[in-house]
Protein backbone atom coordinates (compact mmCIF):
# COMPACT_ATOMS: atom_id res chain seq x y z
CA UNK A 1 0.00 0.00 0.00
CA UNK A 2 1.15 3.48 -0.49
CA UNK A 3 -0.83 5.98 1.20
CA UNK A 4 1.34 8.59 0.25
CA UNK A 5 -0.60 9.19 -2.80
CA UNK A 6 -4.15 9.25 -0.55
CA UNK A 7 -2.44 11.91 1.73
CA UNK A 8 -1.30 14.09 -1.43
CA UNK A 9 -4.96 13.87 -3.03
CA UNK A 10 -6.46 14.50 0.00
CA UNK A 11 -4.54 17.59 0.36
CA UNK A 12 -5.69 18.78 -3.11
CA UNK A 13 -8.96 18.05 -2.57
CA UNK A 14 -8.49 20.78 0.63
CA UNK A 15 -7.09 22.77 -1.73
CA UNK A 16 -9.92 22.53 -3.99
CA UNK A 17 -12.34 23.22 -1.51
CA UNK A 18 -10.76 26.67 -0.26
CA UNK A 19 -10.50 27.58 -3.97
CA UNK A 20 -14.19 27.43 -4.18
CA UNK A 21 -15.00 28.89 -1.10
CA UNK A 22 -12.02 31.84 -1.59
CA UNK A 23 -12.03 32.48 -4.88
CA UNK A 24 -14.36 35.60 -6.28
CA UNK A 25 -14.66 34.94 -10.27
CA UNK A 26 -17.28 31.88 -11.48
CA UNK A 27 -14.12 30.49 -13.85
CA UNK A 28 -11.74 30.30 -11.12
CA UNK A 29 -14.50 28.58 -9.01
CA UNK A 30 -14.98 26.08 -11.75
CA UNK A 31 -11.24 25.60 -11.90
CA UNK A 32 -11.00 24.84 -8.36
CA UNK A 33 -14.14 21.92 -8.97
CA UNK A 34 -11.58 20.54 -11.31
CA UNK A 35 -9.05 20.18 -9.01
CA UNK A 36 -11.11 18.59 -6.89
CA UNK A 37 -12.06 16.29 -9.06
CA UNK A 38 -9.01 15.70 -10.39
CA UNK A 39 -8.23 14.43 -6.62
CA UNK A 40 -10.84 12.16 -6.66
CA UNK A 41 -9.41 10.53 -9.34
CA UNK A 42 -5.99 9.89 -8.44
CA UNK A 43 -7.42 8.92 -4.88
CA UNK A 44 -9.43 6.33 -7.39
CA UNK A 45 -6.08 5.19 -8.93
CA UNK A 46 -3.81 4.58 -5.67
CA UNK A 47 -6.64 2.18 -4.03
CA UNK A 48 -6.24 0.63 -7.46
CA UNK A 49 -2.52 0.32 -7.06
CA UNK A 50 -3.14 -1.09 -4.01
CA UNK A 51 -6.18 -3.51 -4.86
CA UNK A 52 -4.88 -4.64 -7.44
CA UNK A 53 -8.34 -4.05 -9.31
CA UNK A 54 -9.20 -2.19 -12.62
CA UNK A 55 -12.03 -1.57 -11.93
CA UNK A 56 -11.09 1.88 -10.37
CA UNK A 57 -9.33 2.64 -13.17
CA UNK A 58 -12.53 2.43 -15.52
CA UNK A 59 -14.25 4.54 -13.35
CA UNK A 60 -11.95 7.04 -13.47
CA UNK A 61 -11.95 6.91 -17.11
CA UNK A 62 -15.70 7.63 -16.81
CA UNK A 63 -15.07 10.54 -14.49
CA UNK A 64 -12.68 12.24 -16.66
CA UNK A 65 -15.76 12.40 -19.25
CA UNK A 66 -18.16 13.49 -16.61
CA UNK A 67 -15.65 15.98 -16.40
CA UNK A 68 -15.68 17.06 -19.72
CA UNK A 69 -19.39 16.88 -20.01
CA UNK A 70 -19.30 19.35 -16.74
CA UNK A 71 -16.84 21.66 -17.93
CA UNK A 72 -18.75 22.56 -21.14
CA UNK A 73 -22.19 23.09 -19.66
CA UNK A 74 -20.68 25.06 -16.90
CA UNK A 75 -18.69 27.37 -19.10
CA UNK A 76 -21.52 27.73 -21.88
CA UNK A 77 -23.65 28.73 -18.29
CA UNK A 78 -20.43 31.55 -17.18
CA UNK A 79 -20.92 33.02 -21.18
CA UNK A 80 -24.59 33.19 -21.05
CA UNK A 81 -24.41 34.71 -17.54
CA UNK A 82 -21.34 37.42 -18.70
CA UNK A 83 -23.33 38.32 -21.56
CA UNK A 84 -26.30 39.37 -19.68
CA UNK A 85 -25.02 40.60 -16.66
CA UNK A 86 -21.61 41.46 -17.99
CA UNK A 87 -19.57 40.45 -14.79
CA UNK A 88 -18.20 36.77 -13.79
CA UNK A 89 -18.05 37.77 -10.08
CA UNK A 90 -19.88 35.28 -8.10
CA UNK A 91 -20.70 37.75 -5.70
CA UNK A 92 -22.56 39.65 -8.17
CA UNK A 93 -24.79 37.15 -9.10
CA UNK A 94 -27.06 37.31 -5.95
CA UNK A 95 -29.91 37.02 -7.40
CA UNK A 96 -32.13 34.55 -8.98
CA UNK A 97 -33.84 37.49 -11.45
CA UNK A 98 -32.48 37.26 -14.82
CA UNK B 1 7.55 5.96 -1.41
CA UNK B 2 10.72 6.72 -2.99
CA UNK B 3 12.37 10.05 -3.88
CA UNK B 4 10.37 10.42 -7.09
CA UNK B 5 7.11 10.20 -4.84
CA UNK B 6 8.31 12.67 -2.41
CA UNK B 7 9.29 15.07 -5.49
CA UNK B 8 6.09 14.30 -7.56
CA UNK B 9 3.89 14.67 -4.38
CA UNK B 10 5.73 18.33 -3.08
CA UNK B 11 5.36 19.36 -7.24
CA UNK B 12 1.37 18.58 -7.15
CA UNK B 13 0.82 20.68 -3.97
CA UNK B 14 2.86 23.41 -4.98
CA UNK B 15 1.14 23.71 -8.48
CA UNK B 16 -2.60 22.83 -7.07
CA UNK B 17 -1.85 25.92 -4.51
CA UNK B 18 -0.81 28.26 -7.00
CA UNK B 19 -3.96 26.99 -8.99
CA UNK B 20 -6.01 28.53 -6.20
CA UNK B 21 -4.05 31.17 -5.06
CA UNK B 22 -2.51 33.34 -7.92
CA UNK B 23 -4.66 36.40 -8.28
CA UNK B 24 -4.04 36.39 -12.39
CA UNK B 25 -6.50 33.41 -14.13
CA UNK B 26 -4.65 32.40 -17.10
CA UNK B 27 -1.70 32.18 -14.64
CA UNK B 28 -3.81 30.35 -12.33
CA UNK B 29 -4.91 28.33 -15.70
CA UNK B 30 -1.95 27.21 -16.17
CA UNK B 31 -0.85 26.34 -12.99
CA UNK B 32 -3.67 24.07 -13.00
CA UNK B 33 -2.52 22.56 -16.33
CA UNK B 34 0.66 22.02 -14.54
CA UNK B 35 -0.97 19.95 -12.25
CA UNK B 36 -2.76 18.12 -14.14
CA UNK B 37 -0.12 16.86 -15.88
CA UNK B 38 2.03 15.74 -13.26
CA UNK B 39 -1.12 13.89 -11.88
CA UNK B 40 -1.06 11.64 -15.41
CA UNK B 41 2.51 11.22 -14.56
CA UNK B 42 1.55 9.96 -11.40
CA UNK B 43 -1.00 7.51 -13.04
CA UNK B 44 1.95 5.91 -14.97
CA UNK B 45 3.66 5.18 -11.75
CA UNK B 46 0.48 3.87 -10.49
CA UNK B 47 0.10 1.43 -13.03
CA UNK B 48 -2.62 3.25 -15.27
CA UNK B 49 -0.86 3.91 -18.35
CA UNK B 50 -3.84 4.15 -20.50
CA UNK B 51 -5.61 6.47 -18.18
CA UNK B 52 -2.49 8.24 -17.40
CA UNK B 53 -2.28 9.49 -21.32
CA UNK B 54 -6.00 10.03 -21.47
CA UNK B 55 -5.34 12.58 -18.06
CA UNK B 56 -2.85 13.97 -20.32
CA UNK B 57 -5.15 14.38 -23.44
CA UNK B 58 -8.48 15.09 -22.13
CA UNK B 59 -7.46 16.98 -18.78
CA UNK B 60 -4.36 19.33 -19.69
CA UNK B 61 -5.53 19.63 -23.46
CA UNK B 62 -8.87 19.47 -24.02
CA UNK B 63 -10.91 21.21 -20.45
CA UNK B 64 -7.21 23.46 -20.04
CA UNK B 65 -7.91 24.84 -23.49
CA UNK B 66 -11.86 25.08 -23.31
CA UNK B 67 -10.86 27.27 -19.70
CA UNK B 68 -8.59 29.19 -21.26
CA UNK B 69 -10.20 30.11 -24.34
CA UNK B 70 -13.44 31.12 -22.06
CA UNK B 71 -10.98 33.80 -19.94
CA UNK B 72 -9.51 35.47 -22.74
CA UNK B 73 -13.32 35.55 -24.37
CA UNK B 74 -15.04 36.92 -21.13
CA UNK B 75 -11.58 39.58 -20.39
CA UNK B 76 -11.53 37.59 -17.14
CA UNK B 77 -7.89 37.18 -16.59
CA UNK B 78 -7.49 40.81 -15.06
CA UNK B 79 -6.49 40.19 -11.58
CA UNK B 80 -8.46 43.26 -10.07
CA UNK B 81 -11.86 42.23 -9.17
CA UNK B 82 -12.92 45.84 -6.52
CA UNK B 83 -13.62 45.90 -3.09
CA UNK B 84 -14.24 42.08 -1.05
CA UNK B 85 -18.03 42.02 0.51
CA UNK B 86 -16.87 39.62 2.41
CA UNK B 87 -13.18 40.11 3.88
CA UNK B 88 -13.70 37.59 6.53
CA UNK B 89 -14.46 34.69 4.41
CA UNK B 90 -10.96 33.54 3.29
CA UNK B 91 -9.51 32.57 6.88
CA UNK B 92 -12.76 30.64 7.24
CA UNK B 93 -12.25 28.83 3.53
CA UNK B 94 -8.90 28.45 5.13
CA UNK B 95 -10.07 26.44 7.75
CA UNK B 96 -12.68 24.49 5.90
CA UNK B 97 -9.77 23.08 3.77
CA UNK B 98 -7.75 22.17 6.33
CA UNK B 99 -10.38 20.12 8.67
CA UNK B 100 -11.51 18.63 5.12
CA UNK B 101 -7.51 17.47 4.93
CA UNK B 102 -7.42 16.48 8.52
CA UNK B 103 -10.74 13.96 8.52
CA UNK B 104 -9.30 12.70 5.33
CA UNK B 105 -6.19 12.05 6.15
CA UNK B 106 -7.95 10.26 9.10
CA UNK B 107 -10.15 8.74 7.32
CA UNK B 108 -7.12 7.42 4.72
CA UNK B 109 -4.61 6.19 7.87
CA UNK B 110 -6.83 3.62 8.55
CA UNK B 111 -6.64 1.68 4.96
CA UNK B 112 -4.86 -1.50 4.37
CA UNK B 113 -4.21 -2.96 1.18
CA UNK B 114 -5.63 -6.29 1.53
CA UNK B 115 -2.36 -7.17 -1.57
CA UNK B 116 1.08 -7.19 -1.49
CA UNK B 117 2.53 -4.39 -3.92
CA UNK B 118 4.35 -6.84 -6.23
CA UNK B 119 0.62 -8.93 -6.03
CA UNK B 120 -1.34 -5.56 -6.97
CA UNK B 121 1.19 -4.24 -9.62
CA UNK B 122 0.60 -8.03 -11.62
CA UNK B 123 -2.92 -7.92 -11.11
CA UNK B 124 -3.20 -4.40 -12.96
CA UNK B 125 -1.30 -5.65 -15.85
CA UNK B 126 0.10 -2.03 -16.19
CA UNK B 127 -3.49 -0.48 -16.74
CA UNK B 128 -2.80 -0.65 -20.64
CA UNK B 129 -5.85 -0.40 -23.09
CA UNK B 130 -5.82 -3.71 -23.51
CA UNK B 131 -6.23 -4.41 -20.14
CA UNK B 132 -8.68 -2.42 -19.42
CA UNK B 133 -11.06 -2.67 -22.27
CA UNK B 134 -12.08 -6.32 -21.10
CA UNK B 135 -13.39 -4.11 -17.68
CA UNK B 136 -14.95 -0.87 -19.47
CA UNK B 137 -16.79 -2.65 -22.18
CA UNK B 138 -18.35 -5.82 -19.94
CA UNK B 139 -19.05 -4.51 -16.31
CA UNK B 140 -19.19 -0.76 -16.62
CA UNK B 141 -20.68 -1.05 -20.21
CA UNK B 142 -23.97 0.53 -19.02
CA UNK B 143 -22.27 3.03 -17.40
CA UNK B 144 -20.20 3.98 -20.34
CA UNK B 145 -23.32 4.20 -22.49
CA UNK B 146 -24.72 6.89 -19.67
CA UNK B 147 -21.84 8.84 -20.17
CA UNK B 148 -22.30 8.86 -23.73
CA UNK B 149 -25.77 10.06 -23.23
CA UNK B 150 -24.56 12.47 -21.08
CA UNK B 151 -22.01 13.83 -22.76
CA UNK B 152 -24.48 13.91 -25.73
CA UNK B 153 -26.69 16.03 -23.55
CA UNK B 154 -24.11 17.97 -22.34
CA UNK B 155 -23.21 19.03 -25.77
CA UNK B 156 -26.66 19.96 -26.85
CA UNK B 157 -26.74 22.07 -23.81
CA UNK B 158 -24.21 23.81 -24.04
CA UNK B 159 -25.11 24.79 -27.67
CA UNK B 160 -29.03 25.55 -26.60
CA UNK B 161 -27.20 28.09 -23.60
CA UNK B 162 -25.62 30.38 -25.94
CA UNK B 163 -28.24 30.30 -28.45
CA UNK B 164 -28.55 34.20 -29.84
CA UNK B 165 -31.89 35.42 -30.49
CA UNK B 166 -34.79 35.22 -28.07
CA UNK B 167 -34.85 36.39 -25.01
CA UNK B 168 -32.65 38.47 -22.31
CA UNK B 169 -30.03 40.95 -23.05
CA UNK B 170 -28.10 39.74 -26.05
Amino acid sequence: MNPFYLLVSAALFALGAYGVLARRSAILVFMSVELMLNAAGLALVAFARAWGSLEAQAVVLLLIALAAAEVAVGLALVVAIYRTRETTLVDDLSELKG
Amino acid sequence: MSLVDLFLGALLLLTGFLAVRLKNAVHAALALAANFILVGVVYFLLEARFLGWIQIIVYAGAIMVLFVFVIMLLYAARAEVGADPLPGLKPLAAAVGVVGFLALAYAFAGVKAPLAAKAASAALSGGTAEALGPVIWQTWLYAVLLVAALLLVATVAAVTILRPGEGGRR
